[in-house]
C-alpha cells in the first residue's frame, strides 16, 4: 500500500527540487499529448526552446511576453496572500487598455510625449483599479463572492471593448475591421533596446515586482495583509480594518493589471483592437501559483511562461501546431506544480 | 494486580532542527493503569505522545507493543496496534453527525461500514463506559464535553487498548471533569491502559496510578501515586518549590474605571439575545472575576467591551468617555487589552512567525514602525524581551508560532497583551494549558498590575483561581448577572448556586 507521511520540516533543497521535477513531469505529459496529435514532440520542444531562448531576438520576445505577466502576477500575489481570489485580471487588463487608449485616441495632436504617456499610465492604472474595486466593495459591504463578480466583470469588460471597437472608437479608415485609429508616436512607449520590442513597460514590471515585495515584507500594510490572509478573526481582533485592506489590495492588483493593458497597447500594438492578449490575465493566475506567491520567484516564472507564450506563438507558424498545445502545456505545468505541493508537505511511502 | 506491560518505549529521542524535544525517554505502560504525564510547558509531552501515535517518527529509540517491537509510522499504524489518541484540539468534522464522524475513515482499515451495525456497536461502547451521546446529532450541536466523548468513542470503536489523552481537562467545565474520570476508571477496570496529560496536580492525585515527570525533554522520574505528595510532584517538575498561595494585599479601590450599563448583545448568527441587561463596574486597581459556566455570555460581554461585537442597547463608559461600539483599534489604544479564550481561533496567526505575532499590538507604533515601514530589528528586540521576561521556550523566533508548545503559545499571547501596560486587562482563561509555574507567574502578574492601580477582568471557570485573586466576583447565567459580591464574603457554594441560575439576593435573604 502507498501512503503519505507528513514531513516535519521542508528543506530548502526540496523547495527547489520538487517544482523543477514537477515541471519536467509536466513537459513529459505535454509530449504525450503532442504525440497523440501526431507530431514529433522532441522537434516541438526544441523549436519551442529555440524560439523562446535561442537568440537575443527570441529572448527579447520572451521578455515582451513576460512583461504583462510580471505586472499582473505581482498584483495577484498581493491579493492571493490575503485570501482574496481575484480572477478578474483579464477584465482589469482590458479596462486599463481602454482607459489609456482614450488619451491616445482623443487628445489633441501636439501633446508632449511625457504628458501623454503619464496620462495613459494613470488612465491604465485607474481603469484597472476601478474594475477591481467594484468586486472588492461588493465583497466588503455585501459579502458577495469575489470569484463570481470578478469573473463576470471579465465578460462585461470584453463587451465594452467590443462595443467601442465596432462602434464609436472604430477607425473609419479601417475597412470595417474593429480597430481604433493608430496611436500617435507620442502615445507609444519608448523602446529600450534597438531592434527589439522591449519597451519601458519592462521597467514598470521590474519596479512593480520590487514594490510588491517591499510592501509585503516591510510595510505596515503588508503585515496587515499577511495577518488577514492567515487568520481574519485575529486580524479584526488586532484592530486591522479587513475591509479597507481588501479594497486597497484589490485596487493595487487591478491597477497593475490595468498598467499591463496600457503597456500592451502603447508599447506593442500601438492601437486598440478586440484582440489585445487579455489572456495574460488568466495565465498570470498560473504564474502566481507556480511562484508560490513569492515576488522573487514571480520574475523567474513570468520569464518561463513568457517563453512559452512567445515560443508557442512561433511554433504555431513554423510547425503548424495548434496554439492550444501551449495552453495544454501551461495547464499541465500548473497541475503538476500545484500537485507537487503535496509532496512538499508529505512524503510518499510504501508498506506491505 | 497484574502487571502486563502493554507498551514500552526505550531511549526515545526526537530532534527538531532547533530543539531536542525528547531525549532518551524510557517509559512503560501496564494493562489497567492510568499513567499521568506531567511536565512544564514545552517539556516534550505532546511530542512524545505524537511519536507513540505515529505523527512523528523518533530520531532514535524503540517502541514495543505487548513485548513485540513495532514501527509506528502513521496514526493508522498506531490504530492497528491498538493505540488511540484524543488530541487537545478535536479532530471532528462539524457538519457531520456523531455516527458519521465515528465511522469516517474506517474504510482505510478495510472495514466495510454498515450503519446499523455501527450504531449497535456504538451503543454497546456507550453503555459499557457510560458515554451517552445521541449518534444522530451534528457535532456543532454538541458541547465541548460531549465532543470529547465522541472522540473517546471513536478511539474505542477502532479497538484501542491504549488511550492517550492530551490535556483533556483543559477544555472541560469543572463539573465535567469528574464524569470524565469515571469513564477513565471504567476503562481501566476493563483492562485498558491510559496515558493522561494534565497540568493540574489535583487531577493527577484523583485518577492516576503512576506518574511520569518530563523535564526539558527527559523523563526524570516515574513514581507510584501512593506515597507522593503534590508538593513533591511540583518540585520534581520545576526543580524548585512552588507556592500555591498568594499574598493579596488589602486594598481599597474607589475610583471607577469602567462601567457597563444595561448592556444587551445579540449572537452574530441567529440573532438571539446572549447578553441581557448587564450592569457592572470595574474600579481602578481591582480584579473583577467573572464566574460562570462557559457559554453563558461572558465572552460576549468582554468582546463587546473590546469592540469586537456590537452592543445593541446600553452603554460602556471608560474613564468617563463613552466607548460603546468603538473600533477594536481605538479600544486597544485607550488602554484596554484583551486575551481571548481560544487563542488559535482569535489572537494568534499560527502560520506567521513568533515575531509577527509578538508585534501584533504595536506594529504600527513607534519604535516598531516609523509611520508605515516596520523595523524588523526593533521587532526582533521586542520579541526577545517578551520571550526572556516570560521564559517562553522558543527555539527560533523566525519560525511559525504553531511550532511552539500549547502552553508557550498562550504565554506569548499573555505577555504581548501585558507588555502594552493596559489600564484594563481582560483575560479569558489566561492560565488554561499553562504549567504550575507559569500559572503562578500569570496570576502574580495580574496581582501586580492590580497593585499598580491597573485593573483586570478575569474570566475563569476555575473557582479556586477566581476566589484567590479577585477582589469582587460577578456570576453570569444565561447572559444575565446573578449578582456581584466581595470575594471575601462569598464561598464556592454560593457561587455554584449562582452559576446554576439563582440570584444572589435570593440566597442571602
Ligand atoms: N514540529 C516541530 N518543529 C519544531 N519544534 C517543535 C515541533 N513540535 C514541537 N516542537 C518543540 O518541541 C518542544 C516540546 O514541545 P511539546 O509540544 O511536546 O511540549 P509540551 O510538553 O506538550 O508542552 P505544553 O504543556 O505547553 O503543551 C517545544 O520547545 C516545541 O517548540
Ligand atoms: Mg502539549
Amino acid at each position: 500500500m502507498i501512503y503519505f507521511e507528513k514531513r516535519e520540516n521542508i528543506s530548502a533543497k526540496l523547495k527547489v527540487v520538487i517544482p523543477v521535477v514537477s515541471l519536467i513531469i509536466g513537459i513529459l505529459f505535454g509530449a504525450l499529448a503532442i504525440v497523440v496529435v501526431g507530431i514529433n514532440p522532441y522537434a516541438v520542444y526544441k523549436s519551442l526552446f529555440v524560439n523562446a531562448f535561442g537568440s537575443w531576438y527570441a529572448f527579447s520576445e520572451t521578455l515582451v511576453a513576460a512583461t504583462p505577466l510580471m505586472l499582473i502576477t505581482a498584483g495577484l500575489i498581493l491579493v492571493f496572500k490575503m485570501g482574496i481570489w481575484n480572477i478578474g485580471a483579464y477584465g482589469q487588463y482590458i479596462m486599463g487598455a481602454i482607459f489609456s487608449s482614450y488619451f491616445a485616441i482623443f487628445m489633441p495632436p501636439g501633446v508632449s510625449k511625457p504628458l501623454m504617456l503619464t496620462l495613459m499610465f494613470a488612465g491604465g492604472a485607474i481603469g484597472g483599479a476601478i474594475w477591481a474595486v467594484i468586486p472588492a466593495i461588493l465583497k466588503v459591504f455585501w459579502e458577495v463572492n469575489e470569484v463570481i463578480t470578478t469573473l463576470l466583470l471579465n465578460y462585461i469588460a470584453l463587451y465594452v471593448l467590443k462595443f467601442l471597437m465596432y462602434g464609436p472608437w472604430k477607425n473609419p479608415k479601417s475597412f470595417g475591421f474593429p480597430l481604433s485609429k493608430p496611436f500617435p508616436s507620442s502615445a507609444q512607449l519608448p523602446v529600450l533596446f534597438e531592434h527589439t520590442r522591449i519597451n519601458l513597460g519592462l521597467a514598470f514590471a521590474l519596479i512593480s515586482i520590487i514594490v510588491i515585495w517591499f510592501i509585503i515584507k516591510k510595510t505596515n500594510f503588508g503585515y496587515e495583509v499577511r495577518v488577514i490572509g492567515n487568520n481574519p478573526t485575529t486580524a479584526k481582533y488586532a484592530g486591522i480594518s479587513v475591509g479597507k485592506n481588501i479594497i486597497i489590495a484589490m485596487a493595487i492588483s487591478g491597477a497593475l493589471a490595468g498598467i499591463a493593458g496600457m503597456v500592451q497597447v502603447s508599447g506593442i500594438i500601438h492601437f486598440l483592437q478586440v484582440k489585445i492578449n487579455a489572456n495574460y490575465g488568466y495565465t498570470s493566475i498560473i504564474v502566481a501559483w507556480i511562484s508560490y506567491l513569492n515576488p522573487a520567484l514571480c520574475l523567474l516564472s513570468s520569464i518561463l511562461f513568457g517563453g512559452l507564450e512567445s515560443g508557442g506563438y512561433s511554433i504555431q507558424i513554423s510547425m503548424r501546431v495548434s496554439y492550444g498545445i501551449v495552453g495544454l502545456i501551461e495547464s499541465i505545468a500548473l497541475f503538476s506544480i500545484v500537485g507537487a505541493q503535496i509532496f512538499l508537505n508529505y512524503k510518499l511511502r510504501w508498506k506491505k | 494486580m497484574n502487571k502486563i506491560t502493554v507498551l514500552k518505549a526505550t531511549d526515545i529521542t526526537k530532534k527538531f532542527p532547533e530543539t531536542v524535544a525528547n531525549e532518551g525517554i524510557n517509559f512503560s505502560l501496564h494493562k489497567g493503569e492510568i499513567h499521568a504525564l506531567l511536565g512544564e510547558n514545552g517539556a516534550g509531552k505532546t511530542t512524545f505522545m505524537n511519536i507513540l501515535y505515529g505523527i512523528y517518527m523518533p530520531t532514535k529509540g524503540e517502541i514495543l507493543i505487548n513485548d513485540k517491537p513495532v514501527r509506528i509510522k502513521t496514526p493508522l499504524d498506531a490504530i492497528n496496534n491498538g493505540i488511540g489518541m484524543i488530541h487537545q484540539h478535536f479532530m471532528l468534522v462539524e457538519p457531520l453527525t456523531v455516527l458519521e464522524n465515528i465511522v469516517l475513515g474506517l474504510k482505510e482499515q478495510g472495514i466495510v461500514v454498515d450503519r446499523k451495525a455501527a450504531k449497535k456497536k456504538l451503543k454497546e461502547i456507550a453503555e459499557l463506559y457510560s458515554l451517552e451521546v445521541n449518534p444522530d446529532k451534528k457535532i456543532w450541536q454538541l458541547s465541548v464535553g460531549e465532543q470529547q466523548k465522541v472522540e473517546i468513542i471513536k478511539v474505542l470503536f477502532r479497538g484501542a487498548n491504549i488511550l492517550i489523552l492530551d490535556e483533556p481537562t483543559a477544555v472541560l467545565r469543572p463539573q465535567e471533569t469528574e464524569p470524565l474520570f469515571d469513564i477513565l476508571r471504567k476503562m481501566k477496570k476493563d483492562g485498558k491502559a491510559i496515558i493522561f496529560i494534565t497540568h493540574k496536580l489535583d487531577e493527577v492525585m484523583a485518577v492516576s496510578d503512576k506518574i511520569s515527570i518530563l523535564r526539558k525533554g527527559r523523563l526524570v522520574k516515574t513514581v507510584d501515586k501512593e506515597g507522593v505528595t503534590k508538593r513533591q510532584l511540583a518540585e520534581m517538575m520545576v526543580g524548585r518549590a512552588v507556592l500555591f498561595e498568594f499574598e493579596k494585599k488589602e486594598k481599597k479601590a474607589k475610583e471607577t474605571l469602567l462601567s457597563v450599563e444595561n448592556l444587551d448583545v445579540y449572537s452574530t448568527q441567529q440573532g438571539v439575545k446572549v447578553v441581557e441587561d448587564v450592569n457592572f463596574t470595574v474600579k481602578k486597581g481591582e480584579i473583577l472575576g467573572i464566574a460562570g459556566i462557559s457559554g453563558n455570555g461572558q465572552q460576549a460581554i468582554v468582546q463587546t467591551i473590546a469592540g469586537l461585537r456590537r452592543a445593541v442597547k446600553g452603554k460602556i463608559v471608560f474613564e468617563g468617555k463613552n466607548i460603546t461600539n468603538k473600533s477594536p483599534r481605538y479600544i486597544a489604544q485607550i488602554g484596554i487589552n484583551y486575551i481571548p479564550a481560544d487563542r488559535i481561533g482569535m489572537g494568534l496567526a499560527s502560520d506567521l512567525s513568533c515575531i509577527d505575532n509578538a508585534i501584533m499590538r504595536n506594529y504600527y507604533k513607534k519604535p516598531i514602525s516609523s509611520s508605515w515601514i516596520i523595523n524588523y530589528k526593533k521587532s526582533e528586540e521586542h520579541t526577545r524581551r517578551i520571550v526572556d521576561m516570560f521564559n517562553i521556550a522558543v527555539a527560533d523566533i523566525f519560525a511559525p508560532i504553531k511550532l511552539l508548545s500549547g502552553g508557550n503559545m498562550q504565554k506569548l499571547l499573555f505577555a504581548r497583551e501585558l507588555f502594552e501596560n493596559p489600564k484594563l486587562l481582560i483575560a479569558s482563561y489566561p492560565t488554561r494549558g499553562l504549567d504550575i509555574a507559569s500559572t503562578e507567574f500569570v496570576r502574580k502578574q495580574m496581582l501586580k498590575i492590580r497593585d499598580e492601580d491597573m485593573s483586570v477582568i478575569l474570566i475563569s471557570e476555575d473557582l479556586d483561581e477566581i476566589l484567590s485573586i479577585s477582589d469582587r466576583i460577578a456570576v453570569v447565567y444565561k447572559g444575565k448577572i446573578m449578582g456581584i459580591a466581595d470575594a471575601r464574603e462569598i464561598d464556592k457554594n454560593t457561587i455554584g448556586l449562582m452559576m446554576a441560575g439563582t440570584r444572589l439576593e435570593d440566597i442571602t435573604l
